[in-house]
């Protein structure tokens, strides 16, 4: 077993490297944590859950590993009062109405033929029915991901939002990856989905879910990975910028904030940088534009004390 | 691997971190995915299916880093080979053991260290450490582990020594002895901090959580405050189920017929009114004078961190004039407002009947039906006017009043309590006096009021 061991774990670090260079290639910059959590999560076929403040590129993840497996990804929304017939799958009522027509007719033919009340039942027993059946069934979603034919992905979004019920009902679907349709039975797919649950951690999420997922916390990222991250988005900007406008922003979580500046808006604030031509940060300038980083009146007038201290400090 | 794995789980639950057996299994297969020779990818992957909230990743974290400095040094070189060759041993070779023992006095003169732990981690393996409950077992299990490690044959030879007159030997064989003791001691008092750190500390929760809030010393309300927290949580997950339940109404007709027009009139979907779920309006009034201090610093602790259950919260504070105090609470740490309620509102001597007034002008108009008013204090109002009139018009204006009152019934009403005079107007008093009853009563207060 535990030359088994040294063989697997030389190739799970390739594989691991491999995934980390294959969404660098995507646009997606990750550490090795990211990576290890893509690979387990592949190898032991167990759904990840994501969490970590907003805007840190979670939803990203789930992109950037769909695109890199070649596989659709497909991406349910929570929110509350998410039921089973919008995640899971709906009846084709018209169908059916109009199917209850065409039986009328042939009901006729079916019965006619036998002349007594049990040989008609026998009959209409024997009959075939596909009222309830695959024909009529209007796949969302979950049902979707799991009945592809060669795997997908599939993201469920903001978990935390949707409600305690629907997180139950999704035990079902993350343990065994199988449906159970009342009227019909038990839908189990042929290739496992690769999961993603993604929370932003408004409320706790159950430990039953819990339980079933690999979980992976996503932090702000260290500046070292912020500037990779941000040559990657926005490779047209300034060497130096980079540097100050990634401490710059470093600086600003440290500060008592009520929603801190995310990796999304350092690349917005990036961008816009760029479009002025600015070359070094300037006073005047960050607080212009502060608005693309901080989202709040209050975070703004909280650190406009603080950003000629913050510039200093950046460009060191 | 299983072993090591077993072990570790072992910790981790006993800091608790509440591993299920489905994630142990999950734990099994990461390793055998991962191996175990690279330590901090271990660690990465470990923690996936390990630890699943920040805390539990911070604590996961400690545990993992002092688990391999302490016991495993060098999990894949020496300790998987070892228990091998040991577990032959036990089966096909006695003369094993001897060996083993032989060894004790060249594995100490080796200085080799990370043999030594190992020896030293599968002789706590057979002596059953895992099951050290209490530092005073300390002794005991440093005595087994010795014997197991073959101390037996290096008394014998201590002892040949002696008789052989070799006493330079002697001596040195009685230092390695005092040495290697003193090795393990120290060995099992690391494996006693790792894996008892927390079974204390559920012990001191649990006293805690019963024990009168009156007599709560400083140094406990770090652990309280993690209680209120666990009560709190508990009680929304409770609470907010039966909410959504009760929000659906009777069958809404009119827009069934509509939502079913597509299908040709016939009805299939159903479409529910909404019951409007009046959310509880609560009016906290607390005495924040010395003797019932504490119990109001919880109570005003555990009412804001309901706020998901309980969006509508005014606090008040009082000691002889009242104060609101409830943007202290939505604006700051928990902590942190708590002890500035107390600094701002406290001190004064207690009077019941400003008191009142004063959150009568207060609230003025924002009292009605649906309001909940809760008093908690002592009702000891130094012989001041209890102003019963102003609570009795507060009653009449609010759907009920609830009286906390952190002293046993059977002094109330005695001294300057005004206790008894005021239960008239309470549709509900009770004895409040542990974190236990502050849960059962706010428990009870959301219950009745949904």
């Amino acid at each position: 077993m535990s030359n088994n061991k040294t063989s697997s774990n030389g190739s799970a670090k390739d594989l691991i490297e491999n995934i980390q260079s294959n969404f660098e290639k995507q646009g997606y910059i990750c550490n090795t944590h990211i990576a290890t959590a893509i690979f387990l999560s592949q190898s032991l076929g167990k759904p990840i859950l994501v969490e970590g403040p907003p805007g840190v590129g979670k939803t990203e993840l789930a992109k950037a590993t769909a695109e890199w497996m070649e596989k659709p990804l497909i991406r349910l929304q929570c929110y509350e009062g998410l039921d089973e017939a919008k995640a899971l799958y709906e009846w084709k009522y018209g169908k059916q109405l109009l199917y209850t027509q065409v039986l009328k007719d042939k009901l006729n033919q079916i019965v006619s033929k036998s002349d007594s009340l049990e040989s008609s039942i026998e009959n209409l027993n024997n009959f075939d029915d596909i009222f309830f059946s695959e024909k009529f069934l209007e796949p969302r979603p979950l049902l979707k991901a799991i009945e592809s034919e060669n795997g997908s992905v599939l993201l469920i979004d903001e978990i935390d939002k949707s409600d305690d019920e629907f997180e139950a009902f999704l035990l079902e679907i993350l343990s065994d990856y199988q449906v159970s349709i009342p009227e019909i039975g038990t839908i189990k797919g042929k290739v496992k989905p690769i999961v993603f649950l993604t929370s932003n951690n408004t409320r706790e999420i159950g430990d039953a879910l819990k339980r079933r997922c690999l979980h992976l916390y996503i932090p702000f990222p260290d500046p070292f990975l912020e500037e990779k991250i941000i040559s990657s988005r926005v490779p047209e900007i300034d060497k130096n910028l980079k540097i100050q406008l990634v401490n710059f922003v470093q600086g600003l979580r440290n500060l008592d904030l009520k929603k801190l500046p995310s990796v999304s808006e350092t690349i917005d604030w990036a961008r816009s940088l760029v479009l002025l031509n600015v070359k070094t940060l300037e006073p005047s300038l960050v607080r212009e534009t502060l608005n693309i980083l901080l989202k709040f009146q209050t975070d703004i007038d909280v650190s406009d004390p603080e950003i000629d201290n913050l510039i200093e400090k950046s460009k060191k | 691997m299983v072993d090591f794995l077993r072990d570790f789980i072992h910790i981790l639950r006993s800091s608790d971190l509440r591993v299920s057996t489905s994630e142990s299994i999950d734990a099994m297969n990461v390793v055998s995915e991962i191996g175990l020779e690279d330590r901090s990818l271990l660690k990465q992957s470990l923690s996936f299916s390990l630890a699943k909230t920040l805390r539990e990743k911070e604590i996961f974290s400690e545990c993992f880093d002092n688990f391999f400095e302490e016991n495993y040094m060098n999990i894949n070189e020496d300790k998987l080979p070892q228990k091998n060759n040991e577990k032959d041993s036990e089966i096909n070779d006695p003369d094993a053991l001897d060996k083993n023992e032989n060894s004790l006095e060249e594995l100490y003169n080796n200085s080799d260290r990370t043999s030594l732990m190992t020896a030293m981690a599968l002789a706590a393996r057979d002596a059953n450490l895992q099951d050290i409950r209490l530092f005073t077992q300390v002794g005991m299990f440093t005595r087994k582990i010795f014997d197991e490690m073959g101390l037996e044959k290096l008394n014998n030879d201590i002892f040949q020594a002696s008789r052989e007159g070799n006493s330079k030997r002697e001596e040195d064989l009685k230092n390695i002895r005092e040495n290697l003791r003193l090795e393990i001691r120290e060995y099992i008092e690391n494996q006693v901090k790792l894996r008892t750190s927390n079974t204390g500390k559920q012990l001191r929760e649990d006293a805690l959580s019963q024990m009168r809030l009156t007599q709560a010393d400083k140094s406990d309300y770090k652990i309280m405050s993690g209680i209120i927290k666990k009560m709190a949580r508990r009680l929304i997950s409770v609470h907010s189920r039966r909410k959504r339940k009760s929000q659906r109404g009777l069958l809404d007709i009119r827009s069934t017929i509509r939502a079913n027009q597509e299908y040709d009139g016939i009805l299939f979907e159903t479409v529910w009114k909404k019951t409007k779920v009046d959310r509880p309006k609560i009016v906290a009034l607390c005495d924040v004078s010395g003797s019932v201090a504490n119990v109001s610093r919880f109570f005003l602790m555990f009412l804001h961190s309901l706020t998901e259950i309980l969006p509508n919260v005014r606090t008040f504070a009082f000691s002889n004039k009242a104060g609101e105090v409830t943007d202290l609470f939505e604006n700051k740490d928990i902590e942190v407002a708590a002890a500035e309620t107390l600094l701002l509102n406290g001190g004064g001597s207690t009077d019941y009947g400003q008191a009142f007034v004063d959150l009568e002008g207060l609230l003025e108009n924002n009292i009605d039906r649906k309001t909940t008013v809760i008093v908690l204090g002592d009702a000891r109002s130094n012989y001041g006017d209890p102003r019963c009139d102003v609570l009795k018009t507060i009653q009449e204006k609010s759907k009920r009043i609830l009286f906390l009152n952190p002293e046993p019934k059977s002094v109330w009403g005695t001294g300057d309590s005004e206790m008894l005079r005021f239960v008239p107007y309470c549709s509900k008093s009770k004895v409040c006096s542990s974190l236990f009853d502050l849960e059962r009563v706010v428990d009870d207060m959301l219950r009745s009021s949904i």
